[in-house]
């Protein structure tokens, strides 16, 4: 696994709805390897690698955006109200750092609490960025900002902001580079608007009607104390998942993906999500329909400034997908 | 057509949302003798097509339906899939490191919309390598914390019990393994049947039914029979399958509220007074009127059921499949849904079959002309 390529992911700017330098990024490390690349109308970036004509069409999705704030108003000292981008929770926030598309760095906090242990929502929260007023702020009402952290590599306990889903993003763009040949049609689609709903997702297997879709994208973990009961831990491997909140996977995929494992002597881990969803949900719901299934990365924290993953998993997962997409696919 | 075994043969076989393999088989025999062809598509919908029995559409008609030379095409779509459950983790007890000793149970998630206070007790069937019977078991209410708690145990309380060590488990069952409900449709007086995943193998028995009258009529219309996977959790096959197919006309049937105790007075049905059909955001206006003319023609009591919104039905997603499709809905009075002893009155479910039958024997080459005029108005 590149680590620089991680780095260079997870620190990115990219919210729902703002993955223009997301693009711009993951663009010239997938040039070499696909026949053909194109952004579509959704602003999804998409690299087709042209199978042998044996297989199916498969579509690989994994997110580009990442959850974010949005300004709604300025105030007249020049603190900026809010708005989430995504599954923002108030917890996460009082102290954190958020960045917009110039570079502009801003802290959260919120209004006086009762007591050290109350939240406030977010609307009880603002972001400082230094402004005395509106005339010397330099942010707008409709800028959106990304959470700001820096990526340490402790080994291989890797912890980041947006991880969810720039590690997904890692392991699809290095399946691509180490995916000398495939009897698929592999579209891999680095997809907008994940955190708002699955939107770009959805819009590009509307326009591609593939027949397998699977999605790269984290999981949460039950492995830390006192968490919530789920058999899905770090260091274990990819998980396969069977269900999520949005949707069951294809159950002859999940065995092709086990088989395909177990085969290769992959580690991995089946999982049961009872909270949230992927790309996948939209891809096998759209137009006839397809066999969707994901490859999960575990992660610790998701939806926090500090997602940890295991970079043994990362790199299984990548293995994992490339073993799925290099031989034919039985359902 | 012995009716209570069909519903027997139907509910008692397996079929959790995204594991609707065995239910799908047997629905396969029951359909075929009746059918021109029989398929399953790729989201494991099944499909029995029975082709129009009358070629009396004008050559004109091919440019309003876009469908060729084919006679235009009916839906009737019914969702073989029930809800059930599904092992989210493999606990050991007592857990103090000896896998040995160590009794192996399964702690569960839903599928579909499952009401936990119906799960302590429940008998199960467990899909892991091979089929492990188990209970739903818990602490007895007096060994728990809160003695005095009446509160219905959640699903963190509840384990299902196959009998074996945690060794053993972990050989037969994974993580994902669906779990499914063992209840025997019980026949009650008055014609009653009872039982699991009435819900909706009800409406499934009706389109047999529909397609067994259409065996003794003529039909201008390719009648297509699709039983739907995935619609408890989120109406998966009617999407898919209503795009795939992309109908001239669609007909869900699905299983309504009937009163019973402590229902009120307003907006539910009672048992046995025939089939229900849906009136209001996904139903098409003209396709409502022509199932009640079928049943006025059968001399048949319907009653019409409004729905604001969202009917809760795979009609939901029939409607905005491609460019829109006519879509109605019919319902069969149930009570107690969701549980293990859902309960119909049989002959409602010979009524709908029938009116679905008479329905698509009564749709004729100018039925789509008519129903976009009446869109138009003036």
């Amino acid at each position: 696994m590149n680590i620089e390529l991680v780095k260079q992911l997870v620190e990115g700017y990219g919210p729902s709805g703002f993955e223009d330098h997301m693009r711009d990024i993951i663009r010239p490390f997938i040039e070499d390897y696909a026949d053909e690349i194109s952004v579509d109308t959704m602003g999804n970036l998409i690299a087709r690698k042209e199978g042998d004509g044996s297989g199916l069409k498969v579509m690989v999705a994994a997110h580009m955006d990442e959850i974010g704030v949005m300004v709604t108003h300025i105030t007249e000292k020049g603190f900026l109200r809010f708005t989430n981008i995504g599954g923002v929770f108030p917890v996460t926030l009082a102290g954190n750092r958020v960045q917009f598309a110039d570079g502009t760095m801003g802290v959260v906090y919120s209004e006086k609490r009762e007591s050290r242990t109350e939240v406030h929502g977010l609307d009880k929260h603002y972001i400082d960025v230094g402004a005395t007023g509106r005339d010397d702020c330099p942010v707008s009402v409709g800028d959106a900002a990304g959470f700001y952290r820096s990526f340490r590599a402790q080994d291989d306990f890797l912890v980041a902001k947006s991880m969810d889903d720039r590690i997904g993003c890692v392991v699809a763009i290095e399946a691509l580079q180490r995916l000398e040949s495939t009897p698929h049609d592999v579209y891999f689609v680095f997809s907008v608007q994940e955190e708002v709903g699955t939107r770009g997702a959805e819009a590009a297997a509307n326009g591609l009607e593939p027949d397998v879709g699977i999605a790269i994208d984290v999981t949460t973990t039950g492995d830390t104390p006192e968490a919530a009961t789920m058999a899905v831990e770090l260091r274990a491997g990819p998980a396969i998942k069977v269900r999520d909140a949005g949707m069951i996977a294809h159950t002859g995929l999940v065995r092709l993906m086990r088989r395909r494992a177990e085969e290769a002597g992959i580690p991995y881990q089946l999982e049961v999500l009872e909270g949230g969803s992927t790309d996948a949900r939209s891809i096998q719901i759209a137009g006839p329909g397809a066999a969707a299934g994901v490859i999960s990365i575990p992660t610790r924290y998701v939806h926090t400034v500090s997602e940890t993953v295991d970079s043994g998993d990362v790199e299984n997962s990548i293995k994992l997908l490339v073993e799925v997409l290099s031989k034919p696919i039985e359902l | 057509m012995d009716l209570f075994k069909l519903l027997q043969t139907l509910t008692e076989t397996p079929g959790p949302s995204g594991l609707e393999d065995a239910i799908r088989e047997t629905l396969r025999e029951v359909w075929e003798p009746m059918a021109d062809v029989v398929v399953v598509d790729n989201m494991g919908n099944l499909l029995a097509v029975k082709r129009a029995n009358q070629q009396s559409r004008q050559p004109d008609d091919e440019e309003i339906t876009g469908s060729d030379e084919k006679p235009p095409r009916l839906l009737l779509a019914a969702h073989m899939d029930e809800i059930a459950l599904m092992v989210k983790a493999i606990a050991q007890y007592p857990d103090n490191g000896d896998v040995e000793a160590a009794g192996g149970f399964l702690r569960l998630t839903n599928v579909g919309g499952i009401d936990v206070r119906h799960l302590y007790g429940q008998p199960v069937v467990v899909h892991g390598r091979r089929d492990l019977p188990g209970i739903i078991g818990a602490l007895p209410n007096y060994m728990l914390p809160d003695k005095s708690s009446s509160k219905a145990y959640g699903f963190d309380e509840l384990v299902v019990d196959v009998g074996l060590a945690a060794k053993e488990v972990r050989e037969i069952v994974s993580v994902g393994d669906f779990i499914s409900f063992q209840q025997p449709l019980r026949k009650l007086l008055n014609d009653r049947a009872s039982g699991k995943a009435l819900d909706n193998r009800a409406s499934v028995a009706a389109v047999t039914v529909a397609l067994d009258y259409l065996q003794g009529r003529r039909h201008d219309w390719d009648v297509v029979a699709v039983a739907t996977t995935q619609e408890e959790t989120r109406l998966l096959g009617a999407f898919t399958s209503a795009f795939a197919q992309r109908p001239d006309v669609a007909v869900a049937l699905d299983v309504s509220f009937a009163k019973g105790p402590g229902t009120k007075e307003n907006h539910l049905f009672e048992l046995d007074e025939g089939p229900i059909v849906g009136l209001g955001a996904n139903v098409h206006p003209g396709v409502l009127q022509k199932l009640k003319d079928a049943a006025e023609a059968l001399e048949m009591k319907v009653h019409v059921e409004p729905h604001s919104y969202h009917s809760g039905t795979d009609a939901y997603g029939l409607q905005i499949a491609r460019e829109g499709i006519p879509t109605g809905l019919v319902s069969i009075p149930l009570r107690y849904m969701h549980t293990m002893v859902e309960t119909v009155a049989i002959d409602d479910i010979e009524r709908a079959g029938r009116l679905l039958g008479e329905f698509a024997a009564r749709l004729d080459g100018s039925f789509l002309d008519e129903i976009a005029e009446e869109m138009m108005g003036d």
